[in-house]
């Protein structure tokens, strides 16, 4: 099947990454705002697909030059023709202080992508919110939480873990007046 | 005294830096401590891609703190806080007790 790089879906490109990385018995996860582009069918829609991997850059780069992707700098690859880029962050797989233990395993026609849960992606969130006080990572938590089934408890128990309680209540304020 | 277990010095350096006063830029840290300023940014890039710290423009200028989401954070702190505790006063005088407190534009101390 031909690929149409240009108009490619940014879940299209993360399970056809995901399968060539699998392909070179590389696993990794999918973090960050392609979480929230997915679990929002795009109404936040990111460019910058963030994996987590063990595996060095040198295996990766590899895997990745069979579909034309080039290494631009120490941790990000581009593809001629692609308006997405491709970043593999430092591992561990962590949503602050804690490892990510739950994957969501999602079957599209191009493979599978492995990536937060729907939970595990609001936290992601929210910690560049309570970290980093960035209004838009608050925007994109809410985003998925009214676009997905969430596990609200384990947000407050992470949230007063990591010493955001205050936040915490700001966005769940948020969550409920306008849901 | 970290520079055995980080591989080099000047993480050592920068560790202290950022535990002391919570965050830094390549060319005060090159300055504080005689060293190119393009080997302390390399260090920092080092840092950055692990994850260990990150770092903001504020003007023209890139500022670096720890990273506050890297799981191994208080961790590492902690350890950080340890060694800091070892260092000599003459050194701790020298380079971590600048400083920090705001001093108004135009006057002359």
């Amino acid at each position: 099947m031909r690929t149409d790089w240009k108009k490619i879906g940014i879940k299209q490109l993360a399970a056809l990454i995901s399968e060539k990385l699998r392909e070179r018995g590389i696993d990794a996860i999918l973090v960050g705002g392609a979480c929230v582009s997915i679990y929002t069918k795009n109404r936040y829609l990111s460019f910058d697909l963030d994996f987590v991997t063990h595996a060095t850059l040198k295996k990766v780069a590899t895997a990745l030059a069979d579909i034309g992707f080039k290494r631009e700098s120490s941790r990000h690859f581009i593809r001629s023709g692609c308006p997405f880029f491709i970043e593999f962050v430092a591992p561990p797989a962590a949503i602050g202080n804690e490892p990510v233990r739950d994957k969501v395993r999602l079957k599209t026609k191009m493979g599978t992508v492995v990536m937060l849960t729907p939970t595990d992606s609001v936290k992601d969130r929210l910690a560049a919110y309570y970290h980093w006080n960035d209004p838009q990572a608050l925007e994109q938590a809410l985003m998925v939480a009214k676009a997905q089934k969430i596990n609200l408890r384990d947000v407050k128990r992470w949230s007063e873990k990591e010493g955001h309680t205050e936040k915490y209540r700001e966005f769940l304020n948020r969550l409920r007046a306008k849901s | 005294m970290l520079e055995g277990l980080f591989g080099n010095i000047i993480i050592e350096k920068i560790f202290f830096m950022l535990y002391v006063y919570g965050e830094g830029y390549p060319l005060g840290l090159a300055k504080t401590f005689g060293e190119p300023v393009n080997r302390i940014q390399q260090q920092l890039r080092r840092l950055e891609n692990a994850g260990i710290v990150v770092s903001r423009l504020v003007g023209r200028v890139r500022i670096y703190n720890f990273n506050p989401r890297y799981p191994l954070l208080s961790q590492l702190k902690a350890l950080v806080a340890k060694a800091y505790e070892f260092l000599p006063e003459k050194e701790k005088e020298t380079y971590y007790r600048k400083r920090t407190r705001p001093r108004r534009a135009g006057k002359p101390l």
